[in-house]
């Protein structure tokens, strides 16, 4: 693990993404306690004010502190996005791996039924199944991690035909390995990685999803202070108070560079020959 | 390139449709509530429930449904919209060709921007230029477009006063105004594009000068121009029509928000409409629409990549 | 004058790490009319130099010495006068055809443009031109070629276009970078004839660059042997390889395969019964027809002890074979070991297995680069018993035993294949399938490993199926020797009888003339 933070530092990506991304996962797990204010604190006198000493961020329209908010919100935002995330990769790596194990016309269909969901776009899939199971985090949650799994599902597949045409695993067969050693110790530590990757980067792209879904009203609900909502409600008071939409916005883009960078930078150090 | 597979190509765009709209069907038909509640609001009789339902034909088993509405399709009929009762479509067609409008001209846009941006990215590697648009794109592609819109309305119609921030003008009618309507829209959904292209079209360009093919052509003692042009921008480029087939199903979704942000009466808008009201015709003949526009793009951008690099052959 | 003088030149490369002497103090000339054979393995500079002529250098690289054309310096040439020397005064031959042309671009046309910018002449005479060198270069129809692809060329035939390409400005100095490496050896010999009777012809200074030391001493007139950098030994090519006064040159002759210095002596027991029997094997690929089948009714046996080298050229289905007894490939038709019937992967038992090892031709993609070499020798003792320490294996290959702890990306090839030499003998098999296991190291490296194989056979009575390209190799080795050609096995014959009569067919005949043996010196 050392070794591997080591590798990771070395490159400006990777040292950059693994800060962003640190202070991220910081904040997400002690953003309650850090925050000034309960998130839903109002005080109706101190509205739209610009940031100063007593409110670091400025206040919203209901006199909430907003940075408070921020900080509260960071677990909705990061932490459900991760969760999304994971769910799709495990589902996608899993039928991914069966595909390339099957081979074949199974493979084959497989993966033309995968293309074909994958015709239609993320967000509509998402919306498709939001309004199946109602407008909440958690459907927001499965939404996104079902609109993942036929993406990792063909990366997951074709990592997977890679290894296994490289002689290290021919090399096995002709030891007579059994099949579960050949999946667990030669293939799996040189699937992981790409998919690591893939997963970080896929990390970003859900936290835009789920702050997209919440702007629109299909994911978390008021009074929550997930970012994509407060940047919903900010808008319509832009005029009085551009800090309301603006430090959401900041946040969010925040996040996803983060993630950008950390997946980017997660590619070189887990290089083996590198 | 052979007719086999041409026709098999067609038999798998077929193929994605039948999908798409199963997968459709099959999550709309699990909702608690049906479109005959959306109309009627929550507060209906149950006989009056009951009547729209037998009238909308929604009482009829699942599979019985979905076959009446697949052999109607076949013949053509896309079905009356559950909510406004018009047929499905006539209405959705013309969304169609104002998104159609919106994409393209994102399109056109983003390689404008994104092209050049990659090239000189590339050619001044590690220096100041490279960096900037690195910066730059890691940026544009960690934006959701409703912060860009946000941000972009914030800017250039409120504070600039510039262009205007919502509403739509038909081009027929006004050319300008109806391009002065759509121009946030297009800068919106096309930032990530150009972000990600210009990001692809740098690393590509980056492997192919230091490919061995155009090492020799620098040795032969061509002319830089010669072999940037002739040699290796025609070599990078080519990836960049399957990279920019691929963004269009991302182009499709950001189009949903953008429609619903601008007020744009797009397919977008008007999915999202039907999604709420749970009108299923609409919804299935929607998402038909932006399958088939992303598997037929594909299609093209294909068979474009194999008309001009020769090595690819389809058998 | 000479065409070509290089004085006193050193080049150091930047890296992460300080700057790397690539060149040190290199003094080398080449008159006109002369070819100048450049020696040397991977990583002792030779292809460095060849860059620093056509002043293609990384732009931190550090220079001193000096390069000149005629009198000319080089290395103080401006980017505009660079660019009217390459290609018009000097001219490049690269190694592989199949990356040193634009894949989307007309063969006619890289060749042409060539014309168009050294010689002035318009697009259309710079065709015909074209044309009229695809027909010196001995392709048999130019004005159809000029049309093609480079994929829809073979590898001689593009190599041939390339060579059009350089000579066609007609320079006064032409770089040959190992031009032969990448094509089969019967091709390779068509171009080095080709090569010999253009330069004649000519009389264009030539800078040779090749590993392959019995290649050049039958094409060069002088010879340089460079090694990490420092040329070691240069001369007439007589002078060099008959009586070379360095130690370098002396290991790196001793190194090249000759086909009459025998590495292995003896016979196994004639009477002994087969370890393998073969009978009528047949792979085939799924979709393919019987004329494209991999491998066509091959059979041979192999006898306990003994050295079975099978020699083909790439496509001969000769790796396909070694899979097939491995169970990587299904085959129809009778496989026996040991007297026992093997049908396919089901009766490959761990019984099997254990008598039956194989080690692969690429030392980067055998061993699993996320594995330690402790890991990676643990297995087969695992599975098997046998010997039963890691460093005994270890130092049964000669290498430290330090290195059970390392990665396989911190390893050279050599040492690589040596790991998977040592993971193959774990078990102390009965046969071992050798796939072309040298045929990515360098000579000396290739040498070492042989002769490590030769000991460990000596030591443990092992049986070889030794699969080469290389005959002159597989004529040092080898008990008896296979020859397959497009998936059938053409001939079978002891080393004796190759010896005492020739080959019997043409086409082992064809394979012996291609690679001659380097010359024989008295000694």
């Amino acid at each position: 693990m050392s070794d591997l933070l080591r590798r990771l530092l070395r490159t400006p990506q990777g040292a950059l993404g693994l800060a962003i991304v640190g202070l991220i996962v910081l904040v997400a797990l002690l953003g309650p306690w850090l925050a000034p204010y309960g998130p839903d604190t109002m005080a109706p006198r101190l509205r739209y004010r610009p940031p100063d000493a007593a409110f670091l961020l400025g206040t919203d329209q209901y006199g909430r502190d907003i940075l408070s908010r921020l900080l509260v919100g960071a677990r909705a935002t990061v932490f459900l996005a991760c969760v999304a995330t994971a769910l799709g990769t495990m589902a996608g790596a899993l039928i991914g791996t069966t595909s390339a194990f099957l081979g074949g016309r199974a493979d084959e269909a497989i993966m033309r039924t995968i293309d074909a969901i994958m015709s239609i776009p993320s967000l509509l899939f998402a919306l498709l199944i939001v309004n199946l199971l109602g407008k909440s985090s958690f459907s927001a949650v499965m939404a996104i991690g079902i609109a993942f799994t036929p993406g990792m599902a063909r990366v997951t597949r074709s990592v997977a035909l890679a290894v296994r045409k490289q002689d290290y695993v021919n090399a096995a067969v002709a030891r007579g390995e059994t099949g579960g050693y050949i999946v667990l110790r030669e293939m799996l530590p040189n699937v992981v990685a790409p998919i690591v990757v893939e997963m970080t980067i896929r990390i970003a792209f859900a936290v835009m999803l789920f702050a997209t879904l919440s702007f629109l009203g299909l994911g978390a609900q008021p009074p929550s202070s997930e970012w994509g909502l407060m940047v919903a409600e900010a808008r319509r008071f832009m005029h009085l108070s551009p800090w309301m939409i603006l430090w959401p916005s900041l946040a969010i883009a925040l996040v996803a560079i983060g993630f950008n960078l950390l997946g980017d930078g997660l590619r070189d150090a887990l290089n083996p020959r590198t | 390139m052979s007719p086999s597979y041409l026709v098999k190509r067609l038999a798998l765009i077929v193929y994605t449709l039948l999908v798409v709209s199963l997968v459709v069907f099959a999550i709309t038909q699990v909702l608690p509530a049906d479109a005959a509640t959306m109309l009627l609001g929550e507060n209906a009789t149950a006989d009056a429930l009951a009547a729209i339902r037998e009238k909308l034909g929604l009482d009829q088993p699942v599979w019985l449904q979905y076959g009446r509405w697949l052999g109607a399709v076949l013949q053509g009929d896309f079905g009356t919209s559950l909510r406004t009762g018009q047929p499905v479509a006539p209405a959705l067609l013309e969304a169609l060709s104002r998104s159609l409008l919106l994409a393209v001209l994102a399109i056109g846009l983003m390689l404008m921007l994104a092209l050049p941006l990659g090239i000189v990215a590339a050619l001044r590697r590690g220096k100041l230029a490279d960096l900037v648009v690195s910066i730059l794109s890691y940026v544009g592609v960690s934006l959701p477009e409703f912060v860009t819109a946000t941000l972009v309305v914030l800017v250039l119609a409120d504070w600039l006063k510039l262009l205007p921030a919502t509403g739509y003008v038909p081009l027929t009618e006004n050319l300008w105004d109806g391009l002065a309507h759509l121009a946030l829209p297009v800068l919106t959904v096309s930032v990530i594009l150009i972000a990600h292209v210009s990001r692809m079209v740098r690393s590509e360009l980056v492997d192919v000068l230091h490919t061995d093919y155009v090492r020799a052509a620098r040795l032969k003692g061509l002319s830089n121009r010669a072999v940037l042009f002739r040699h290796a921008l025609r070599n990078a480029l080519l990836p960049t029509i399957t990279i920019v087939a691929l963004d269009v199903g991302y182009l499709l979704g950001g189009i949903i928000v953008v429609e619903e942000i601008f007020a744009l009466p797009g397919l977008g808008r008007q999915l999202i409409v039907a999604i709420q009201a749970r009108d299923l015709p609409s919804i299935q003949a929607g998402a038909l629409i932006m399958a088939a526009t992303y598997s037929i793009v594909n299609f093209a951008a294909d068979l474009a990549y194999a008309w001009i690099d020769k090595r690819i052959q389809y058998e | 004058m000479n065409v070509l003088q290089v004085q006193g030149y050193s080049l150091d490369y930047a890296t992460r790490s300080g700057f790397v002497r690539a060149l040190d103090s290199i003094d080398l000339a080449i008159a006109r009319g002369e070819v100048l054979g450049l020696v040397g393995e991977s990583g002792s500079g030779k292809t460095s130099l060849a860059w620093a002529i056509m002043r293609h250098l990384p732009p931190l690289a550090r220079e001193a010495g000096s390069i000149s054309l005629a009198g000319k310096s080089l290395i103080t040439a401006n980017a505009a006068e660079i660019g009217t020397i390459r290609g018009r005064r000097i001219g490049m031959v690269f190694q592989d055809p199949s990356t040193s042309l634009n894949p989307t671009l007309a063969l006619g046309q890289q060749l042409a443009e060539v014309l168009v910018r050294h010689r002035g002449l318009s697009r259309r005479q710079a065709w015909a031109e074209g044309e009229a060198m695809l027909a010196r270069v001995g392709l048999k129809q130019p004005a159809a070629m000029m049309h093609r692809y480079p994929h829809e060329a073979s590898g001689g035939e593009k190599q041939r276009v390339v060579i059009a390409t350089a000579f066609a400005c007609q320079p006064e100095c032409i770089l040959f970078d190992e031009p032969t490496t990448a094509l089969d050896v019967v091709t390779a010999r068509q171009i080095l004839d080709l090569f010999t009777e253009l330069q004649a012809e000519t009389s264009v200074a030539s800078l040779y660059i090749s590993h392959d030391l019995a290649l050049v001493s039958r094409v060069a007139d002088r010879v340089a042997v460079v090694h990490r950098g420092r040329l070691v030994e240069q001369g007439a090519v007589d002078t060099v390889f008959g009586a070379p006064r360095e130690e370098y040159t002396r290991r790196l002759l001793a190194a090249v395969p000759r086909p009459h210095h025998r590495l292995v002596t003896g016979n196994p027991p004639a009477e002994a019964p087969p370890l393998v029997e073969v009978d009528r094997l047949n792979v085939r690929y799924a979709g393919s027809t019987p004329l494209q089948q991999a491998n066509r009714d091959i059979s041979l046996s192999v006898r306990a002890g003994e050295i079975l080298g099978i020699v083909g050229e790439s496509g001969s289905g000769k790796s396909t074979l070694a899979r097939a007894l491995t169970g990587l490939n299904r085959f129809e038709g009778m496989l026996r070991f040991s007297n026992r019937r093997i049908g396919g992967l089901r009766d490959m038992d761990r019984a099997y297995r254990r008598d039956v090892q194989i080690v692969f031709q690429h030392p980067d993609s055998s061993l699993n680069p996320r594995q330690r070499v402790r890991e990676i020798l643990s297995r087969p003792i695992t599975l098997y018993g046998g010997e039963t320490r890691i460093e005994g294996l270890l130092e049964q290959v000669r290498l430290p035993v330090s290195f059970a702890d390392r990665f396989p990306h911190q390893l050279s090839g050599g040492e690589k294949q040596r790991v998977a030499i040592a993971r193959a003998f774990a078990s102390r098999p009965r046969l071992v399938i050798c796939d072309e296991i040298t045929s990515a190291l360098d000579v000396s490296v290739q040498a070492a490993v042989v002769e490590l194989l030769v000991d460990l056979q000596r030591h443990h009575g092992t049986a070889y199926l030794f699969i080469t390209h290389d005959i002159n190799l597989v004529r040092q080795l080898a008990h008896r020797i296979a020859v397959m050609y497009r998936g059938e096995l053409v001939e079978v014959i002891s080393i004796d009888d190759l010896a005492a009569t020739g080959p019997r067919h043409p086409y082992t005949r064809l394979l012996m003339d291609a690679v001659p043996p380097p010359r024989e010196y008295a000694s």
